[in-house]
């Protein structure tokens, strides 16, 4: 099969189109490029009021999307089909692929809806469960339909204290008002960085111990509860909320052909509102995305993806179109959806050796190389962003990053690897300078990322907390 | 004959004891860290190694798995190391 470039940029017009689809992936995409925030009623999901304390309430809800549609489970199953719905967690796993895998394993399935978020800069999933709950709320209720249980698990961190109690009061309410609801229980976890990756949420829920599994086999066709585990994203399920309502050709058509449906991102580092949660339609370019923020030109380089993505350089990344095929052309994923905006004058390998090295405090603290591993990894970025590196040092660490490359059970090292190999790439000058000894031109900048102190000591509260 | 090994990382603590019974197919890293360079085993005496370096293991960690994805580790003790006297 040709995969053709869904998207062609005219540059003086600033709107992008979709000049050419795959064959049966929804209608043609015309839509021009929208880039809407919070109350926004150019936005799908983030439409409604503004952000309040508790959340969109029911009455609201209903009034602007109406009832739940009758739907029954094979139709639930074939909207997630047609509308190629992709997990907005990071690895872009399509749901319905998860659903139809546990669907065949047969025994009663587990449904998870992770909304850890534990990218410590994406505020995506909390934005929805603290503002829009009856969406993610919906949207799991299809899921469990769809899987034939009524019995729906939502995973928290335990630090998103506004976010649970904006679903627990949405919970509250629907049950006051009879919806048909799966019982639902909240599930709170470590705050751990590595406790949000799928299986670790998998294994928590079963066993209570929030540590990512060693499996080859899928977690949807067996999880460690020993029962098909489907775990998807809180922005995934409000997706298929709406998807539900409006119709999957609809909804891809608010996308590109290779990202279908509106997606949400969350902008960190030298932007003018860091956390501000933005809900990008129709083939945007970072660069557009940016600039609804009130950016004007392009920055030093951009972070995409989550602390632990790619960097790409501001000038590239202003051109390149938000969606999966695009960014995979320059080497990128969409992850989590995170923009980290690097400014001129800031240092990359300051900002990447801060992130490596709360990273590195992050690991579950299971893989020997990972344990091992991280920490030098975290010393050769420091030394090389101070200066205190010899030519010989970037051979070693390329070395040690190709050894802890894929030696875990998780992908945690390997994304660590991945935003290295990709500063060295495209800081190469700035590594050319530190190398030869010359001062940093950025010494003094302040910290542009708000990289969080890493929870160092492992298994301290790796114990089960359950409502 | 479809046997496949693998090394859980979770459980590895760096012996590096699959590495002496099975060589051709285990890679150690600086910390002794094993890492499954060829996991298909398609011979008799290959299969022998591998669950002789699965039974060697103290961790479990070194797994032989059958055609079915079923763990078949084999004889559960490892057989004595032959060490010859030095003279």
């Amino acid at each position: 099969m040709i995969v053709q470039p869904d998207v062609r940029v005219h540059p003086g017009r600033g709107v992008a189109r979709v000049d050419s689809l795959l064959p049966g992936l929804g209608p043609q995409i015309t839509v021009d490029a929208t880039v809407a925030g919070l109350g926004d009623p150019r936005a799908l999901l983030l439409s409604g009021p503004p952000a309040g304390p508790i959340g969109e309430g029911l009455e609201s809800h209903l009034a602007r999307w109406g009832g739940l549609p009758p739907l029954d489970a094979a139709g639930v199953r074939a909207h997630l089909r047609a509308s190629a719905l992709d997990g907005r967690g990071g690895g872009g796993f399509p749901l319905s692929r998860k659903v139809e895998t546990a669907m065949l394993a047969g025994g009663r399935p587990v449904l998870i809806i992770n909304a850890s978020e534990s990218e410590p800069a994406s505020r995506k999933d909390w934005t929805l469960c603290s503002q829009r709950p009856h969406l993610v709320l919906d949207g799991a209720a299809f899921v469990a339909l769809a899987l034939g249980i009524d019995e729906v698990v939502i995973h928290l961190h335990r630090s998103v204290g506004s976010a649970s109690a904006s679903l627990e009061t949405a919970m509250a309410e629907r049950q006051e008002r009879g919806l048909a609801d799966p019982r639902w229980s909240l599930s709170s976890g470590p705050d751990r960085y590595v406790s949000g990756e799928s299986s670790a949420v998998a294994r928590f829920v079963a066993v209570g111990e929030a540590r990512p599994l060693f499996t080859t086999i899928p977690l949807a066709a067996e999880g460690p509860s020993g029962r098909p585990t489907v775990i998807s994203n809180a922005e995934t399920v409000a997706h298929l909320s709406v998807i539900a309502r409006m119709g999957p050709d609809a909804w891809s058509g608010l996308g590109t052909a290779s990202s279908p449906g509106p997606r949400l991102v969350t902008l960190t580092g030298a932007v003018n509102s860091p956390g501000r949660v933005l809900e990008v339609s129709g083939p945007a370019t970072l660069g557009e995305i940016l600039a609804a923020d009130g950016m004007s030109n392009p920055p030093a380089a951009v972070l995409v993806g989550g602390f632990a993505g790619t960097w790409l350089l501001g000038d590239d990344a202003w051109q390149t179109p938000f969606s999966r095929d695009a960014l995979a052309v320059v080497g990128v994923q969409p992850g989590c959806g995170l923009l980290g905006v690097l400014p001129h004058g800031a240092c990359g390998l300051t900002e990447t050796a801060r992130i490596v090295r709360y990273l590195a405090g992050e690991s579950a603290g299971q893989c020997g190389t990972c344990v091992a591993g991280l920490p030098r990894l975290a010393d050769s970025c420091e030394s090389l962003a101070a200066g205190t590196f010899r030519k010989r040092g970037v051979r070693k660490m390329s070395a040690l990053a190709d050894t802890v490359l894929g030696s875990g059970a998780c992908g945690h090292p390997d994304a660590v690897v991945r935003l290295i190999r990709s500063t060295l790439d495209v800081f190469e000058d700035d590594v050319v300078r530190h190398l030869a000894g010359h001062a940093c031109r950025a010494a003094d900048h302040a910290p542009v990322f708000a990289v969080p102190e890493p929870v160092l000591a492992i298994g301290r509260d790796d114990t089960r907390e359950w409502t | 004959m479809t046997a496949q090994i693998r090394i859980d990382p979770t459980l590895c603590r760096g012996h590096a004891i699959c590495a002496l019974f099975f060589s051709d197919a285990v890679d150690l890293d600086q910390w002794g860290f094993g890492k499954v360079a060829v996991s298909v085993i398609d011979s008799e005496r290959d299969l022998r190694r591998a669950r002789r370096a699965a039974a060697a293991c103290p961790n479990g960690a070194f797994v032989v798995t059958g055609a079915d994805g079923s763990v078949d580790n084999g004889a559960r003790r490892p057989r004595r190391l032959r060490v010859r006297a030095a003279r």
